[in-house]
């Protein structure tokens, strides 16, 4: 029990720390499809709701 | 002079008649005769290719015009696959409660020793139940993707299963790291005792003694059947892996024709998987008695590991220096 | 009522981007989703055609058949919405879409890209008409208001048409006799199979 326990407490650490990590490094639209001839202030957030 | 005047403006106004001809009629060339035609791109179009030009703007998937590959996407994804995992899922939960019916519970023939021996250490059930209980929650939430929608939505109305649903996604997307990782683990040490050999064709070729009382094919760690199982996860899961990646990092492969077939792997892959391990969580849990102290203590009864795992047993008495203690059977010249 | 859709004669279009202005300004989209664009194809080679592309409200949408939380409905006018509230970024629509139309807030997937957004044909979405929740969410309601979509009244071409299925199909029928050639009702055969001529 207390192994099955454990596993589930990692699993749920694990996902919890990508979670984390990967949502750290995920970029908002108005970043990724910002070129270098854009210069792109409050990129806005209606529609989108705050970020 | 008023005489030169007239003459420029006869010339002008002759000059004027000369290039003011109807258009239609006289033109050597035809403005249209290279034009793009959406007919002729949308019947030149291979399967699965699109329609795509030049954009000025940076996200790239906007150049894509038409996709009409995104329809044959929908056919398959309401089609067909609710017709693939119905058959494989429920076929085999028909499959198992006729095995139920007609075999019963695999039962210990020679009854429980009391005595026990360790058949998987707290490391090994650490890795199996981190994987077994990623793969459950994976399953699910995935299902809830494919079938949520008809069998779920109708019982609890669209706002509550909207919110479910999101949580099933990110639940769905996170765990599914732990169950690479556990994965990788169950491959690398388990790998060794999974090699197919003499001993399993044996195996396969008495059924595994799985439909009759009293036969017990001998078998070392794992049974034939076993290394079919984990075969069936470690490619299985590897497949599921790496659509899976493709699918959360999309921007990988950027082209949603890829993304589509990338879906379709998982989505197909999932149901067999899922059909295949609840024939592999029956004969762990309810299928055979004494089958799963195997992973929920560890320690297995002596009695049932000479039925099942004979073999085993041998080796792993003499690794400890006891006596060999099996009674006098036939043992399949190696 | 009428069944409304879009269709951009590509022999008019000059690839100006008013209608993409009028509809980022219209709605206040915020820079990085792309409700509209416009595509040019064979540019710069003669034949070159551009064709403006958003959401074409399709008969028997292909988004709304595969969402796993089932957020599209179509109003009776024949426009394809959704709700963001029961959107759970999953991106199936993008996958099933022919015309590429639904946009995420956010790339790379990972948990989540945002909330789907798309053309709504300026006809807001399953808030009250209107009102700022819904412009907040959706955009702009032109529809609620009787008016038309603004892409289509700002196009400089007026190759971007707007409108009763049967009248601007007519009015592109007319050209297409007039001139003598039309390069075709781009995306009418993929969209409405049930009446891809108008």
């Amino acid at each position: 029990m207390k192994v099955f326990i454990t596993a589930l407490a990692f699993a749920a650490i694990a996902a919890s720390v990508v979670a984390v990590t990967l949502n750290s490094i995920q970029e908002p639209s108005s970043v990724a499809f910002t070129t270098s001839g854009a210069r792109v202030g409050d990129p806005g957030n209606n529609l989108i709701g705050p970020s | 002079m008023p005489g030169s005047f007239s003459i420029f403006k006869l010339a002008a106004f002759a000059l004027l008649l000369l290039f003011a001809q109807p258009a239609s009629a006289q033109l050597s060339f035809k403005p249209t005769a290279e034009a793009v035609q959406e007919d002729k791109l949308l019947n030149a179009l291979k399967e699965g290719d699109k329609i795509s030009g030049r954009i000025s703007i940076p996200d790239r998937n906007a150049a894509n015009l038409i996709q009409p590959a995104g329809r044959d996407w929908r056919d398959f994804h309401r089609g067909k696959l609710p017709w693939i995992g119905g058959i494989a899922i429920l076929g085999m939960v028909a499959l198992l409660a006729v095995f139920l019916m007609v075999r019963g519970r695999i039962r210990l023939q020679r009854g429980f020793s009391g005595k026990t021996i360790l058949r998987f250490a707290s490391f090994e059930r650490f890795t199996h139940w981190l994987t077994a209980s990623c793969f459950i929650i994976l399953a699910l939430s995935g299902l809830n993707v494919s079938f949520g929608r008809t069998l779920i939505l109708p019982l609890f109305g669209a706002d509550a299963f909207a919110a479910m649903s999101a949580w099933a996604k990110l639940a769905h997307n996170y765990l599914a790291f732990p169950f690479m990782l556990g994965l990788v683990v169950m491959f690398l040490i388990w790998i060794k005792d999974n090699i197919p050999g003499k001993v399993d064709i044996e195996w396969i070729k008495q059924g595994g003694g799985i439909l009759s009382n009293g036969k017990h094919p001998p078998a070392r760690r794992f049974n034939a059947g076993q290394k079919g199982i984990f075969w069936i996860v470690i490619i299985g899961g590897a497949l599921m892996s790496v659509s899976g990646w493709f699918l959360i990092f999309p921007y990988l492969i950027g082209n949603v024709t890829e993304l589509q077939v990338w879906t379709v792997i998982h989505a197909v892959i999932a149901m067999l998987f899922i059909a295949a391990m609840l024939a592999h969580i029956y004969i762990g849990s309810i299928g055979m008695e004494g089958a799963f102290d195997a992973m929920g203590t560890g320690e297995v009864d002596v009695n049932w590991a000479k039925e099942h795992h004979s073999l085993w047993v041998e080796e792993q008495q003499k690794k400890a220096g006891a006596p060999s203690d099996r009674t006098p059977h036939a043992v399949p010249a190696e | 009522m009428a069944r409304v859709k879009f269709l951009c004669d590509a022999d008019r279009c000059i690839e100006c981007n008013a209608c993409v202005t009028a509809c980022k300004n219209e709605h206040e989209v915020p820079w990085g989703i792309n409700r509209r664009r416009v595509v040019t194809i064979n540019d710069g080679k003669p034949g070159e055609r551009s064709v403006s592309m958003a959401c074409m409200h399709c008969t028997d949408a292909p988004c709304a058949a595969v969402c796993p939380v089932s957020c599209f409905y179509t109003t009776a006018d024949g426009v394809v919405l959704h709700s963001k509230d029961l959107c759970i970024g999953c991106g199936y629509c993008f996958y099933a879409c022919p015309f590429g139309a639904p946009q995420y807030p956010k790339v790379g997937n990972f948990g989540s890209r945002g909330k789907m957004d798309k053309c709504t044909y300026c006809a807001g979405g399953p808030e009250a008409d209107s009102t700022p929740a819904e412009y907040a969410k959706y955009g702009a309601n032109r529809l609620a208001e009787g008016k038309l979509p603004l892409c289509a009244e700002m196009c400089s071409t007026k190759s971007l048409l707007a409108g009763d299925c049967a009248i601007i199909a007519e009015i592109y029928k007319e050209r297409v006799m007039k001139r003598g050639y039309g390069s075709g009702m781009w995306g009418w055969k993929t969209a409405y199979s049930d009446s891809p001529t108008g």
